[in-house]
């Protein structure tokens, strides 16, 4: 999908209708089927397999308390999917254009920078991460339950050292509040095909299927 | 004791690397501009990335260790002593090398990126593996950490160091020297022989060439000892 603002539609209505029923999550599993690369926007198998394994965990403890471990899994696999696919194709200084095509050039400015540096921020988590492993290696440690802390003690550490400099640098550069840009999106029809089922999709969701028969007469 | 890179051929997106030589005995000088492809090569070596094809051979190797450009990365433990302890060394012994001592209790990420390489460079030098790689082991340290990490360097009398590095300034003792630009991995030669050759020397050594100096190595004390016999 080319047009970032509708992709940021999309993804939105169709989370929300995944987290608030079953029904609508396999109703956004579909869509995800239909109207994007599928696996080709998924991360790498074994980042994949970790995020599954941690919602499985959790929907399995809901399970044992009598909670809907099952509804739980495919909601959040679902939201998964999609995070997955926004994540994917969104590119450098989209998020900023839309922010300010929405909310214009000072809390919109505002906003699309603190999420394109949020954006900037997992590509560099996944480098940090690569590193990271390197590092563990040539000490002879195995990542495991044990390396888990250090691991993310360094991560956040690093994080909050990189928004630092980084707050320090717009400071330097005279940066205040807000700032201009002159957004430009393409839209094509299956654009706009994409996000009508998604809006169509995440409305039936989220009303009770009887209900929608009632109206209907 | 060599390392033997036969063809080896290296792609990630646009970036390809490409070289073919041998690592012997010594201290080798891999030098080269920012991102030509240095870290990728070391890791390469270091057997934590594999080429697309070509082959690197270890001979008579039984340990080998790489010193990351960024020490953070090396960091597991909540201060310097259990640090240094990770690594398999006694505390005192590392924090007097790298000039921490009394340091000890300090959380490393308290330390500066200087300090903390410092101590991470002390660390690796001591473990002295068979084949040491060293990723830009002088960045982030001032000229008297960088003459003493050069000492550590020189110490070493046995077993085959590679360091990865831009400096320009202060420099150890080389026995190889080798170029990456562009991907490209040339060997130059041994020294004295490779500085003539060598496009990215130090400004001292270029100086020193221009005069009709002929450095015995590429320190600057042996720029200026060829300069002194030159000129009198």
């Amino acid at each position: 999908m080319q047009d970032p603002r509708l992709r940021l539609l999309s993804t939105a209505v169709l989370s929300l209708a995944a987290f608030a029923s079953t029904t609508g999550a396999v109703a956004a599993l579909i869509w995800w089927l239909v109207f994007t690369p599928r696996t080709k926007a998924l991360p790498r198998p074994g980042v994949l397999l970790s995020l599954i394994a941690m919602i499985a965990v959790t929907a399995l403890v809901s399970w044992w308390g009598g909670g809907p471990g099952v509804s739980y899994l495919v909601r959040m696999v679902a939201v998964l999917f999609l995070a997955a696919w926004a994540y994917a194709e969104t590119e450098e200084g989209e998020m900023l254009a839309v922010a300010v095509w929405a909310l214009g050039d000072r809390i919109g400015f505002e906003i699309g920078l603190i999420a394109e540096m949020g954006l900037t921020g997992l590509a560099v988590i996944r480098q940090d991460i690569d590193q990271i492993q390197v590092a563990l290696a040539l000490k002879g440690i195995r990542i495991g339950a044990r390396s888990i802390v250090p691991i993310a003690a360094l991560l956040i550490v690093a994080q909050i050292r990189r928004a630092d400099e980084m707050a320090r640098l717009l400071v330097v550069r005279g940066y205040t509040l807000g700032g201009r840009i002159c957004p430009l999106f393409r839209t094509d029809s299956r654009d706009i095909l994409a996000s009508l089922s998604a809006v169509i999709l995440g409305l039936l969701s989220c009303l009770p299927v009887r209900d929608v028969f009632i109206l209907l007469q | 004791m060599r390392v033997d890179l036969e063809d080896l051929l290296f792609s990630r997106g646009p970036f390809t690397l490409r070289g073919s030589g041998t690592f012997g005995e010594g201290v080798h000088l891999v030098s080269g501009p920012v991102g030509s492809g240095k870290s990728t090569l070391a890791l390469l070596l270091a057997e934590l990335s594999r080429p697309d094809s070509g082959a690197i051979r270890r001979q008579g190797i039984t340990s080998a260790l790489l010193l990351l450009q960024f020490p953070e990365y090396h960091i597991t433990c909540p201060t310097v002593a259990e640090e240094a302890g990770s690594w398999g060394f006694a505390p005192d012994d590392v924090l007097a090398r790298a000039d921490l001592a009394g340091r000890g209790d300090t959380d490393p990420f308290h330390l500066s990126r200087g300090e903390l390489k410092r101590l991470t460079l002390a660390c690796t030098v001591m473990r002295n593996p068979d084949l040491l790689m060293l990723d830009e082991p002088f960045s982030s340290l001032d000229c008297a950490a960088k003459r003493k990490a050069c000492r550590m360097i020189d110490e070493r009398d046995e077993g085959i160091t590679i360091i990865f590095s831009h400096e320009r300034a202060v420099l150890p003792r080389v026995d190889t020297i080798w170029e990456m630009e562009g991907g490209t991995l040339t060997a130059l030669g041994s020294v004295p022989g490779a500085i003539s050759r060598w496009r990215h020397a130090p400004p001292y050594l270029a100086y020193a060439l221009e005069q009709g100096a002929r450095p015995e190595n590429i320190r600057l004390s042996d720029a200026q000892e060829a300069l002194c016999r030159t000129q009198g």
